[in-house]
């Protein structure tokens, strides 16, 4: 099993086994995404309180989870990197960043149409909200950093620092709803015990998250495969993998 | 299960559930045709490296 | 000659000062931006005295904050650009020791002196007295917090071009929530009501930054100094 995890460090192993997971990743996203959408926006049944504006859980909750998600796996693979030196880590990482931004992006946007009906307000300076900001400013910086060093290697070793150092936010975003009155609701899903949500509402948000999980596969695979090849250009493998 | 006409409607909520939703397919659109487009930017590349390599390798041989 | 790591410390300490003091025109130019800056926002707003009062604690950390982003940028510039920082580096006293002394030398001048100033530009925000004390302690931690995550991003930064911008990228989105915390204790006590919660989370943000972030300004360092 080891031997498995030191194959991970290869470069041509990780190109190959992109390339490979890439199409898989794509399909299931699809089928799992677009159960989620039909079941979510046509069957579930609308709340006693919110009425159809519920629904915009189906992409705020999987975005928010994804923008969190991606930014923890990005600080983990820089760390490898850092700590290991392994390039593999640092390529991750690269390849992690834009795409976590992007569904910051979409957490806070479809977080603020959904605020307007329910809250009277398209935003509010509440903790969850903030740190999700400052969540999307830290994307940001490492992504502003790392193309700044003029030494490539100099570049992903100090983007990863900085995803390090950043990644305090993340439990703040997550206990912010516990540690503070937050206008935000709390923990629906991710908490110990019955999650309190319908289990007709709740299917088509499992679903939407697991397609979220996957599309991220399959779209950090295609860009891994990406920084792999910037970062390997020289080498003697890049050949055969080209033709 | 709604009807035809309030699926649309949305219960009167449509103006934010739907930005929403549209939102939701602009990012992962952008995602794919991103990535795929950072892959091919760096095929070309390492194919341009390959290249000058091969040209050089043929001055020094020659 | 062997030196132990408390004397290399004040050494450092001491270099730092006096290099600072002789150009006294550095020292006090991010105090000039605060008190401009500070000055900016009632005459841009035009507000009556009762409401700038209101909105005080936000202009005075914003102004502190970026002042204090000022400053930061030489915090190794010219030490990385003449080859000191190397010297210093490899002078056996470890890297960590020459960083730890130079932010604290950085505070002294930079955010010490700030809350020094704070008094003055609270009277021109119409600060009531009494809240001074909060305001100032508020300012110390807050100033030496940002200080340290300064450092850090100074470490990742020096060297770049346009490396200014970038160290206000990094550094701003972290110090945000020193920013609500050091505001909200000085808005708590300007109301009159206990400012202690807000008081105590930015001292566990002071103690937790200074603990862990000169591990993170070393590490920086030497990803721009290899």
């Amino acid at each position: 099993m080891w031997t498995w995890f030191y194959k991970l460090a290869s470069p041509p192993y990780v190109y190959s086994l992109a390339g490979a997971f890439a199409p898989w990743f794509f399909g299931l996203a699809a089928l799992t995404l677009g159960f989620g959408v039909i079941d979510g926006l046509g069957f579930a049944p609308p709340d006693y309180q919110q009425g159809d504006a519920f629904r915009i859980i189906y992409v705020h909750a999987p975005g928010a989870w994804m923008s969190t998600f991606i930014y923890t796996l990005m600080a983990v693979a820089g760390a490898i990197g850092l700590i290991w030196r392994i390039k593999m880590g640092h390529a991750v990482a690269a390849a992690c960043a834009p795409i976590g931004a992007s569904f910051t992006v979409l957490a806070l946007v479809t977080g603020s149409l959904w605020g307007k009906p329910m809250w009277g307000t398209y935003w509010a300076w509440d903790p969850r909200l903030t740190s999700e900001l400052i969540l999307l400013f830290l994307y940001v910086g490492v992504l502003s950093l790392r193309p700044a060093f003029e030494d490539a290697a100099r570049g992903d070793r100090a983007a990863a620092l900085l995803a390090i150092v950043g990644v305090v936010n993340v439990p703040i975003i997550h206990y912010s709803v516990v540690w503070w009155n937050s206008l935000h609701q709390a923990a629906t899903v991710a908490k110990f015990g019955k999650p309190s949500i319908d289990a007709a509402m709740l299917w088509p948000l499992l679903s939407m998250l697991l397609g979220c999980m996957l599309f991220f596969g399959a779209v950090l695979c295609v860009r891994l495969r990406g920084e792999v090849l910037n970062r390997e250009r020289q080498a003697s493998w890049v050949r055969q993998a080209l033709q | 299960m709604m009807t035809h006409g309030s699926f649309w409607e949305m219960g009167g909520y449509a103006r934010y559930v739907w930005p929403c939703f549209a939102l939701a397919a602009v990012v992962l659109a952008w995602n794919v045709w991103s990535a795929r487009r950072y892959h091919a930017a760096a095929q070309l590349r390492a194919r341009r490296a390959l290249i000058m390599e091969a040209s050089v390798g043929d001055e020094q041989a020659s | 000659m062997s030196v132990g790591p408390l004397e290399a410390f004040w050494l450092v300490m001491r270099r730092e000062l006096t290099l600072s003091f002789r150009r006294p025109e550095q020292l006090l130019q991010p105090l000039v931006f605060f008190l401009i800056v500070t000055t900016l926002f009632p005459l841009g707003l035009n507000l009556q005295l009762s409401l700038l009062r209101d909105m005080s604690p936000g202009v005075l950390w914003v102004a502190a904050l970026l002042s204090s982003l000022l400053s930061l940028d030489a915090l190794f510039k010219s030490d990385a650009d003449d080859g000191t920082l190397e010297q210093l580096a490899l002078g056996g006293q470890g890297l960590a020791l020459i960083v730890t002394a130079k932010t604290c030398a950085h505070w002294l001048v930079s955010g010490a002196a700030l809350v020094l100033v704070a008094p003055l530009v609270a009277i021109a925000l119409n600060i009531p007295t009494d809240a001074f004390a909060t305001m100032m302690l508020s300012l110390a931690m807050g100033t030496l917090t940002l200080s340290w995550l300064g450092a850090v991003g100074a470490g990742l930064t020096v060297g770049l071009r346009r490396g200014n911008v970038l160290l206000s990228l990094i550094v701003l989105p972290l110090a945000m929530p020193l920013l609500i915390f050091g505001a909200a204790a000085t808005d708590r006590a300007i109301s009159q009501v206990s400012a202690e919660g807000a008081l105590y989370f930015l001292a566990a943000l002071c103690v937790f930054t200074c603990t862990l972030a000169p591990f993170a300004a070393t590490a920086a360092l030497r990803i721009t100094l290899e």
